[in-house]
């Protein structure tokens, strides 16, 4: 009987054993030796292989693996060759030589005629009721650019005319795919439109990227493979690439301490601090292209409008709250001291392109006091500001609630306001909501007086330039800022392709805002990453100055990694490989646990006392129970 | 079991079904913000066509009843439950099928491991009221009960994961990574599966433990307990062949209806552990506001608890001769 | 349902009105009783005036420590990452929490008091339809209604910083949603004990003297459930600070009224557990435990004191 019994769990055992290993899709191939695996951790979802549905870093990370640009990014962003190995600009006519010979991922020629079936593609795309490709953030380069027609003159020469003369299309974030597999979808397939099946472009993906994705478990991970038809000189020591979601950044900062993975984005300020002194782990702080902002509803109360005062559309009343805003402490606190103050609309990160304000503002409750006061906006007996019309003036103040970060900035912001006399209430909102009420008219009602929210730009400033435009107002403008010299700068500098004038142009752009503050720049967040250094080398940031070495502009620093496990360590291989393939989460333990040991301690602790104070509870009960 | 038992408790069931899908209606049309709107954020020259074609694509434009409510009451039938705002290009049906099999392992697991110790303990405990693993094993169900299910993850994590490094912090496989053979892949399963499985079971295992003692308690009180010890049965007979039996009825039964509180308590333990599953999406769809997703994981964690309750009903209907009627 | 009831503690029919200061003296009488009893005072004491133990809340900017430091002399609970002292974040966080707790109990219990009382007298139609509605959230996952319930419901009503009670609209909204979402296994109880008070002979009397249902509800009725609705209140208040903290815990908490629960979320957002800043979440931690522990103990005692089955078989 027992050995029947025994038979049995076995073979129970077996079952319960594949069903479990049939829960992962498509079982990796098996390499010959043990692949060298890059890691890469994000908190971002990852729920994207078709580019065009493309949102956030992680998305564009990629699909830059996947597949090249027309023109990829160096390390300091110049343009570099890419799915063309050169270009030549005549005017407004472009002319890319795509490198000859060169082959798909799947062993099928790459050639002209797939740049112009991908560019063709956005074009139609816009010509549809439905106006743009999928989640419509690709589109806008071809678009800023003003490509009007693409045609291939033969296999390897690609000539594109542009409506003006400008260079943004050499920093078109657009992925160039393979004819023969996307044509066999319609455009309202490949755009995700309703009513169809949409293509997801799943794995294995076909590409000329460095590495293609091969695994995908949407929402958990994607597996990379090297691409064995890679065109490129320099190649990346990975052989394989796993970019892995984690639900919170604190895990997946755990992970990177025992070395379950190698790098990862988004690391949290105190961590960032800890990490620091972590052995064979690197940090790095880059600049973000971007900013948090405090917007304020230059509408006001006006017709269409519906801001609580007409102060709100003076400039002397905004800039006079510029002074009651100290940047420097809300980057101590929000930001845990990384990152910079903000000042503005082009942040630091574009190095060519930033300014300094000619007309800085500094921190001094005592001068907004004043400007205020000078500016016809004075204190009542109960000491509360009022506007012109005689009225206290109450702001709102809110942000979305997917950036908890900003409920920071704003207890800041109620306390010196409120020195001011002005009572400012706080609260946040949801995001829907949000994007709803901050839309100007004759889309949205204007409803709010100042919000927090943060801008992430491009290669080239452009985007970050639109919203402030008259014609963005319903549309992407959410301070409903207009000034016919501003919308005059935005065309000028993307028409101007001297370098010296189209500074000075977005020079007296980035003034004009300062001065006139339908945005209060709060601060230039940090990139925070960081990477272990024991697995591999040649970590390369991009851009060289305030860069990271990856989620940065394509697949650059990915193909500059080296393999440091070749290199034969000093002790003999006695030291137990590890048995077969298993992977081992112990990997690299034992070194840094000493310097961890307090939480451990702490969390014994912890749970020995509430254990022991239920347990005395329950003796006081037990003799009790004993008389019932 | 007759047939208007059986008609009654699957005529409540599908009501409860109905009720669901009602509310899963009223709630997507109570929505804040337009969804439209929400997608769109951040979009360089959002065109009041886009606009109107993602009204169109989410069929925001039709009258809201009996139009959008015949159409969502017949979509959710037929399993269509529309599509993510955030993982662009999936319906909801496939982002739920990608997350139900951790979630239905962890917590089959753990139910499992909890209703065996929890029972056991809770048996021995009332049998032996007052001895000491009554003492010791009461206090410490009383204190597990009272501990929300993700400090208790957060503590096994501190200590096992970062803190002894025994148990990997994350995940269920260790990602990308090549098995040699299935125990190799099994045994790496099993790893990441330790803490988050000590978690649940954990986590229940108190309540149940609580449940049983009372329930055997409260047996061992009834009269024909009494009468079978007159008759001078052994003790450990007695607890076998009536105690037992008759306790553990009205215990299954409660465990079958707090199912639905459970589900509390997996959706925090699955953030904690980083485990792929529905408590997982649940989260990430409430911080992007991808109500789609967080409505199709109400419907379905709604529909599976109401199916467990029938089954528990039906079951009980076997069992006890009382409710046969 | 099924025969086995609704909820964890069975039905107890009120035998005798105690009076309330006789029930709690026979409730510390008994050790565990009283030293939940204890616990809930401490908390109590904490949660009527914090400012008496460690002045008011600390706010970004009037904070004056160090980021995240370890408990010292100055700060016996250490900071936090706002360099807020934690044994004062702690304190004010007991207000918080217990606020909603209770104000959550209040709701839950008057929903599912009403709804019991009325479904079990009236009867007929209105018990039916009223029971099915009880069904419908004693089975379901109400933790993941609620999720989806807050953010719709905080649209709703604004969340501007309007306060009530002292209490920032935000909160007020997760009260209303733990309301909505609880008060199931009460109205189950109240039912069934209504019930049996309809079948007795006093109700009896009352009508044929020419009472009103609304009369004989309010007279009659309620006094003789009080006991009851008591004994479920001091669970659900432990079931509502669960609830509470653990949506607080996904992010659907206030950061300017911070409770327990968006303590130890603020703690998991800075990463404290992965940084070893176990002063940042041990001490809300330890607090929830404990409290929820007491409302366990101190219920579990009612219950066996107001229980005349118990007490019959003792």
């Amino acid at each position: 009987m027992r050995s029947s019994i025994r038979a049995r769990l076995a073979a129970a055992a077996a079952t319960v054993g594949l069903i479990l290993a049939g829960l992962s899709p498509a079982l990796a191939p098996v390499a010959a030796a043990d692949p060298l695996i890059l890691r890469a951790g994000t908190d971002q979802d990852l729920q994207v292989l078709n580019p065009w549905n493309s949102v956030v870093v992680a998305d564009f990370e990629v699909f830059t693996l996947n597949y090249d640009l027309l023109v990829n990014f160096g390390q300091d962003l110049e343009p570099v060759e890419g799915f063309a190995e050169s270009w030549d600009q005549d005017g407004t006519t472009w002319t890319f030589h795509i490198r000859p010979g060169m082959l798909w991922s799947d062993g099928e020629p790459a050639t002209a005629a797939d740049v112009v079936y991908t560019f063709q593609l956005i074009l139609d795309a816009v010509d549809t009721d439905y106006g743009c490709l999928g989640q419509c953030y690709l589109d806008g380069y071809l678009l800023n650019a003003g490509v009007t027609s693409v045609t291939a003159t033969d296999e390897t020469t690609v000539v594109i005319e542009t409506e003006f003369e400008n260079t943004l299309l050499l920093q078109s974030y657009v992925p160039i795919l393979p004819e023969h597999i996307w044509s066999e979808r319609t455009l309202e397939e490949i755009g995700n439109h309703e009513g169809v099946e949409p293509f997801l472009n799943e794995p294995p993906v076909v590409g000329t990227g460095p590495y293609q994705a091969v695994e995908f478990e949407p929402g958990n991970f994607i597996r990379f493979a090297r691409n064995p038809n890679d065109w490129r000189a320099e190649q990346g020591a990975a052989d394989e690439i796993v970019i892995q979601h984690f639900g919170s950044i604190d895990t997946a900062v755990q992970a990177l301490r025992t070395g379950e993975i190698d790098y990862v984005r988004g690391v949290l300020a105190d961590q960032f601090t800890d990490l620091a002194d972590e052995p064979d782990i690197q940090t790095v702080e880059g600049i973000a292209n971007g900013y948090t902002e405090l917007s304020f509803n230059t509408g006001g109360n006006s017709e269409g409008y519906a801001g609580s005062t007409a102060a709100l559309s003076d400039v002397a009343f905004r800039d006079a709250l510029g002074y009651a805003i100290d940047q420097d402490a809300l980057v101590e606190a929000t930001l845990g001291g990384y990152g910079a103050p903000g000042t503005t609309i082009i942040p630091p990160f574009h190095t060519r392109w930033h300014v300094e304000p000619d007309n800085p503002r500094t921190f001094d409750l005592a001068e907004a006091d004043r400007r205020l006061t000078a500016a016809g906006y004075v204190l009542d007996g109960e000491g509360r500001r009022l506007d012109k019309s005689g009225a206290p003036i109450n702001l709102r103040l809110t942000w979305p609630d997917s950036e908890e970060e900003n409920a920071t900035n704003a207890q800041f912001i109620v306390e010196w306001f409120d020195e001011l006399g002005i009572a400012v209430d706080a609260a946040v909102t949801e995001e829907g909501a949000l994007i709803e009420a901050v839309t100007g008219p004759p889309f949205g009602p204007g409803d709010y007086d100042i919000y927090m929210w943060g801008w992430v730009g491009d290669p080239d400033p452009t985007s970050l330039l639109n919203f402030f435009r008259s014609e963005e107002i319903g549309y992407s403008s959410d301070s409903f800022y207009s000034n016919p010299r501003y919308d005059e700068l935005f065309l000028l500098q993307r028409a101007e392709s001297d370098p010296a004038t189209r500074k000075t142009l977005l020079a007296e752009m980035q003034n004009l805002v300062y001065d006139e503050a339908p945005y209060i720049i709060l601060y230039y967040d940090a990139e925070l990453h960081a990477y272990r250094t024991d697995r591999f080398g040649g970590w390369t940031n991009q851009p060289s100055e305030g860069g990271t070495p990856l989620f940065g502009y394509g697949s650059f620093g990915y193909t500059k990694l080296t393999d440091l496990t070749a290199v034969p360590t000093a002790e003999p291989s006695a030291a137990a490989p590890s048995p077969g393939a298993t992977p081992s989460p112990t990997g690299g333990g034992g070194d840094s646990a000493a310097s961890d040991n307090t939480p451990l301690i702490i969390g014994i602790v912890a749970l020995v006392a509430i254990i022991a104070v239920g347990f005395l509870a329950m003796r006081r009960r037990g003799p009790r129970a004993e008389e019932e | 079991m007759s047939g208007s038992y059986l008609a009654r408790r699957f005529g409540s069931a599908l009501f409860t079904i109905v009720l669901i899908i009602l509310v899963n209606f009223i709630l997507f049309r109570a929505l804040p913000g337009s969804p439209e709107r929400v997608i769109l954020r951040g979009t360089p020259n959002v065109t009041p066509a886009q606009l109107e074609a993602a009204r169109e694509r989410w069929g925001l434009n039709d009258p809201v009843f009996p139009d959008q409510f015949v159409a969502f009451l017949g979509a959710t039938v037929s399993g269509d439950l529309g599509y993510s705002f955030v993982a662009r290009g999936q319906t909801v049906g496939q982002v739920l099928g990608q997350r139900i099999w951790p979630t239905v392992i962890l917590f089959g697991l753990g139910e499992l491991v909890a209703i065996v110790l929890g029972l056991a303990l809770g048996a021995y405990s009332g049998w032996r009221r007052g001895g000491p693993v009554d003492v010791v094993g009461n206090g410490l169900s009383l204190v597990l009960y009272s501990t929300p299910y993700f400090l208790l993850g957060m503590a096994l994590l501190l200590v096992f994961a970062t803190g002894l490094r025994w148990f990997p912090t994350f995940g269920m496989l260790t990602a990308g990574a090549d098995y040699p053979d299935i125990w190799a892949r099994l045994g790496d399963f099993g790893a990441h599966l330790v803490l988050p499985l000590a978690t649940v079971g954990l986590g229940l295992v108190g309540q149940y433990a609580i449940v049983m003692r009372s329930s055997i308690v409260e047996t061992l009180s009834e009269d024909y307990v009494t009468t079978a010890r007159g008759m001078g049965l052994r003790e450990g007979r007695i607890l076998r062949h009536h105690a037992l039996p008759n306790a553990l009825l009205p215990t299954v039964s409660l465990i079958a209806i707090n199912l639905g509180y459970v589900v509390a308590g997996a959706i925090t333990v699955e953030v904690v552990f980083n485990w792929p599953g529905l408590g997982t999406l649940a989260v990430e769809a409430l911080t992007a506001r991808d109500y789609p997703v967080l409505q199709g994981v109400f419907l379905l964690l709604s529909v599976s608890v109401v199916l467990a309750n029938l089954v528990a009903d039906l079951v009980y209907g076997v069992l006890d001769p009382r409710v046969r009627t | 349902m099924t025969a086995a009831g609704a909820s964890w503690s069975p039905p107890i029919p009120a035998g005798r009105r105690a009076g309330r200061f006789d029930l709690l003296f026979r409730l510390i009488r008994r050790p565990e009783g009283a030293f939940g009893v204890l616990i809930l005072a401490t908390f109590a004491a904490l949660a009527l005036a914090p400012e008496l133990f460690v002045g008011p809340l600390q706010t970004a900017v009037t904070a004056h420590g160090t980021r995240l430091s370890p408990p010292s002399a100055a700060f016996p609970l250490g900071t936090d990452e706002l360099r807020r002292d934690m044994l004062n974040l702690t304190v004010h966080g007991a207000r918080v929490s217990m606020a909603i707790g209770l104000l959550a109990t209040l709701v839950t219990v008057f929903i599912g008091a009403v709804v019991g009382i009325v479904s079990g007298f009236v009867g007929g139609r209105v018990d039916a339809v009223l029971m099915r509605i009880t069904d419908f959230f004693l089975v379901i996952p109400t933790f993941v209604l609620a999720l989806i319930l807050t953010p719709i419901i905080r649209d709703l009503v604004g969340s501007g910083s309007t306060e009530i009670l002292g209490i920032r609209m935000t909160l007020i909204v997760i009260v209303i949603v733990i309301g909505i979402t609880s008060w199931s296994s009460t109205a189950r109880i109240i039912r069934s004990q209504t019930l049996s008070l309809k079948a007795r002979a006093f109700v009896d009397r009352a009508r044929v003297i020419g009472a009103g249902s609304g009369h004989i509800m309010r007279r009659h009725i309620l006094p003789n459930v009080i006991n009851l609705i008591v004994a479920n209140a001091v669970l659900v208040f432990a079931g509502a600070v669960l609830t509470e903290t653990t949506l607080s815990f996904v992010g659907l908490g206030d950061p300017f009224q911070p409770s327990w629960g968006q303590l130890l979320e603020a703690a998991r957002s800075v990463g404290a557990p992965g940084l070893g800043a176990w002063w940042y979440f041990v001490p809300p931690g330890v607090c929830i435990v404990l409290v929820v522990f007491a409302f366990t103990l101190v219920g579990g005692a009612l219950d066996d004191l107001l229980n005349p089955k118990r007490r019959g078989r003792g």
